[in-house]
């Protein structure tokens, strides 16, 4: 067992990998900038009716959470399906607890 | 393998990920994020649920929020998760000084934004919207301030984590420290990403 992991390790070491340049994340950080404005203009214009609005609020936001999950924590990368697992099922849980307080508590 | 077989200019290129020790706690610390994902889940649903509860003669949501005010703090966040990436992508290319350089910006935006959150919540309480003020006030100051809390928490942990990397130098055993704290910065600002839109914009529209 534990002569696997040391196999597992030294393997790991002895990889080249190419390092990665800042581009991408610069990208990522401009395009997170964007949504955002985005989203205080669309609040600020108010031209919008409140439903329409509160779509487009949260698809932004999470259109920039998944740029901030796959790009910055590495989640799109190789060997984080236990993060994924982790994540997901934080937000199932998350999803039941909002939908139950927002239309189950004042019924 | 001893986990500080690699010294300094010999580090592997992911020195968090080099030894078991490294990659449990990476793994650990994905599994402890989805922890703090439900527990943020349950203030939100807190929140959502007493959002109009303000009382008579209360702020509401819409005459309170200074939305400014939340897009600067918002930004400085923002550019405080892209300089704790330059800071691992320093650390994966083994330039310390340069690690500790970004991880040192980052601290000081996340102080800047703790900062800005202090005294929007003094601004808060001039206008009368104090704790106790009604459920609404409640359930907002707690959701807002657990993040400010974990803001706070995150910078005095990369202070020291500065600190050690400064007297111990970069290796297998730091550098998943190093790495851990990343991913706590980026969680915060994913956080704040639904705070700013469910809380400050949602509140605005009503």
């Amino acid at each position: 067992m534990s002569s696997n992991h040391s196999a597992s390790a030294s393997e790991h070491q002895g990889k080249r990998h190419k390092v990665e340049g800042p581009q991408k994340h610069v990208v990522a950080y401009i395009f997170s900038l964007v949504l955002t404005l985005l989203a205080f203009a669309t609040v600020i214009a108010g031209e919008v009716n409140t439903a329409f609005t509160y779509i487009l609020l949260v698809f932004m936001a999470m259109l920039q959470v998944y740029i901030q999950m796959a790009f910055w924590m590495h989640m799109k990368d190789r060997g984080h399906i236990y993060a994924i697992i982790g994540i997901l099922m934080g937000t199932f849980v998350v999803l039941t607890i909002v939908v139950m307080a927002e239309y189950w508590t004042w019924w | 393998m001893s986990a500080h077989s690699h010294v300094d200019g010999q580090l592997p290129h992911e020195p968090e990920k080099a030894t078991l020790e490294g990659r449990n706690k990476v793994l650990g610390f994905w599994l402890f994020l989805g922890g703090e994902t439900v527990l943020f889940g349950t203030l939100f649903g807190a929140y959502l649920t007493l959002r109009h509860q303000v009382g008579d003669g209360n702020p509401t949501s819409q005459e309170l929020f200074d939305l400014t005010l939340v897009a600067i703090a918002t930004f400085i966040l923002l550019t405080s998760s892209l300089t704790s990436v330059f800071a691992i992508q320093a650390m994966h290319k083994n330039q310390v000084k340069a690690m500790l350089n970004w991880l040192i910006v980052t601290v000081l935006l996340g102080l800047g934004f703790l900062i800005l959150e202090i005294y929007e919540f003094l601004h808060y309480l001039h206008l009368g919207h104090g704790f106790t003020t009604s459920a609404f006030s409640s359930s907002f100051y707690t959701l807002v301030g657990f993040h400010g809390a974990h803001v706070a928490f995150g910078i005095f942990w990369i202070t020291l984590l500065i600190i050690q990397v400064f007297k111990r130098g970069l290796n297998t055993t730091t550098a998943p420290k190093v790495y851990v704290a990343g991913l706590y910065w980026h969680f915060i600002d994913v956080v704040w990403v639904f705070i700013f839109t469910v809380v400050y914009l949602m509140g605005k529209v009503g």
